[in-house]
């Protein structure tokens, strides 16, 4: 575990405009003023339902950027791969706020030689989940009773979601009780392990910052993460105290609250499990004959990295009549020790094939057998490619 | 692969006969295969082969695909461990053939229907043993649940 400290934003602009102290913001505009990052990603809000990722290495941007966006469930990953795709731009760092998936999801790019880990800073952030944008705006009619139109704020605190309007009027209802209805959280991030982004270079969060404090507890975890953390501090963008143990108590058992409450979803969620061998056949066969091969999960998948020639497509073939499509057969297969869970898949899925479920139920098996967990760590290959030879198996 | 498959052997005896995919290594295995006649060793009709220069090549995609055209069973055979003709490719299938393993059992396709045999050239009787102890095993489990579905 890495050094721990609450932190705040000096500027108040910055303090206002973010969730938890703005040190997120403070860091990356700091980074961007003293040269020691050349861009920085962020998402832009568009309204409550929208964000749009944005390039930028204009401080002022990122400064309107601040504050979260619990109902845009984007992945940044793909953002970063394109942004290192136009040669003018190899070798420039970039930092940028990172959710647990999105810092898996740019490891394991880092591991199939997409872009170099050491050019991206990883702004970690803790994460309880994200929302579905259409999911919140029919919450909103149904249960806040109010018009999703109308909604100019959304937050997330104790356990509850707070949605406001125009006028300043607040209302709030209970994260489980939305849930037990059938709203709040995606489903992959209600059966999300991974809440505190460990494989980033710092972790942020308001997890076990004290009551009535402006803070964010920060966790630093890897040296580009101290330098990011010492150009703040040094150029007097943050202030800092020691984290007290407390807080490291609290934070902790937020998380093992959190990863209980995840893993007894996916007990919940995970119809599968139930079935018996031929009924577990049929289920897939029936969710994936609805696929129209759109493509649009490959596209939007943040551990694939074959591009055009993907073995998915090029083994693919539309006058085929499989039971079940070479495309869907190749990319469970090929994610069954890479798949993060991020549920992106199922967002973008056009014909809502439960894409998070069959992904995981086929990854969760291989990835245990295998005591394997994708974008953890760069020098961790991913086993389907091992290659090497195994010459202690024989002598 | 689609006719491979369909080919069926001589005229279908009464009883159902499994068809069943074999993959062989061209070093090993298919000269096995080979032995295996040579020395007249009884083996049921069953397997249609596929001669790959080395088991290496065998994308577990190859495997999928012969079960979604019908395959009742397939078997991926290869040099034993040490022994590839190209030097370490084996490793490679051993590698790639537990992710198929846990890849059919999660689709819900018995695990009979898969195999992986290391079989040497001069190993008829291996070879012979694999054909008959895997169609007797398909012929327990029944057609394939694709086929069933299959058209044609």
């Amino acid at each position: 575990m890495g050094a721990c400290y609450l932190a705040w934003a000096t500027d108040e602009k910055i303090r206002d405009r973010a969730a938890n102290g703005g040190f997120v913001t403070a860091v990356l505009v700091a980074a961007l003023e003293k040269d020691l990052l050349d861009a920085v990603i962020v998402v832009k809000k568009e309204d409550v339902y929208e964000g749009i990722p944005t390039v930028t290495s204009d401080p002022e941007t990122v400064v309107e950027c601040a504050g979260s966006l619990h109902a845009a469930p984007i992945n940044l990953t793909r953002f970063v791969v394109e942004f290192y795709k136009d040669e003018r731009n190899k070798g420039k760092k970039i930092g940028l706020p990172a959710k647990p998936c999105d810092a898996r999801g740019i490891i394991e790019q880092a591991k199939r030689q997409q872009l170099d880990i050491n050019d991206v800073y990883l702004v970690g952030l803790n994460c309880g989940g994200t929302l579905h944008p259409l999911g919140l705006r029919e919450a909103a009619a149904e249960i806040y009773g109010i018009d999703p139109d109308a909604v100019v704020k959304e937050e997330i605190k104790a356990g509850k979601l707070f949605l406001s309007l125009q006028s300043g009027e607040e209302r709030e209802c209970k994260m489980d009780e939305l849930e037990e209805r059938g709203y709040g959280r995606r489903d992959s991030c209600k059966m999300c392990t991974t809440k505190i982004p460990t494989m980033a270079d710092l972790a942020c969060g308001n997890w076990g910052v004290p009551k009535g404090e402006e803070a964010t507890f920060v966790e630093v975890l890897t040296e580009k993460g101290e330098a990011l953390f010492r150009n703040a501090l040094e150029n007097g963008y943050i202030e800092v105290k020691e984290a007290p143990e407390e807080s490291l108590e609290v934070r902790e058992r937020i998380k093992n609250a959190m990863v209980k409450r995840a893993e007894e979803w996916w007990q919940k969620l995970d119809v599968v499990r139930e079935l018996t061998r031929d009924e577990r056949l049929k289920f897939y066969v029936e969710t994936l004959k609805l696929c129209i091969h759109c493509g649009a999960c490959r596209i939007v998948c943040p551990v694939c990295a074959c591009g055009d020639a993907a073995k998915c497509v090029s083994m693919h073939d539309e006058r085929d009549d499989y039971v079940i499509s070479m495309y869907n057969m190749i990319r469970l297969l090929h994610l069954m020790d890479s798949c993060i869970g991020c549920g992106q898949c199922e967002d973008v899925c056009p014909v809502d094939i439960p894409l998070t479920l069959i992904h995981r139920r086929f990854a969760e098996r291989m990835q245990r057998k295998l005591n394997y967990t994708p974008g953890m760590s760069v020098e961790e290959k991913p086993p389907f490619y091992e290659a090497e030879l195994r010459w202690h198996d024989i002598l | 692969m689609l006719a491979a498959v369909n080919s069926s052997g001589k005229a279908e005896a009464e009883e159902w006969q499994p068809k069943i995919l074999a993959f062989c290594c061209n070093w090993c295995s298919y000269a096995g295969a080979d032995a295996a006649g040579l020395e007249r060793r009884q083996t049921p009709p069953t397997i249609r082969v596929i001669r790959v220069m080395c088991s290496g090549r065998i994308d577990p995609a190859f495997a999928l695909m012969g079960f979604l055209e019908g395959a009742d069973a397939v078997l991926i055979t290869g040099c034993h461990i040490g022994d590839c003709h190209y030097v370490d490719a084996n490793y490679k299938t051993r590698n790639r053939f537990e992710f198929l393993k846990e890849f059919v059992d999660e689709l819900g396709l018995e695990p009979e229907r898969l195999r992986l045999q290391w079989i040497s050239a001069s190993e008829g009787a291996i070879f012979a043993d694999m054909v008959r102890e895997v169609t007797e095993n398909v012929k327990k489990v029944g057609p394939s649940p694709f086929r069933k579905s299959w058209k044609k």
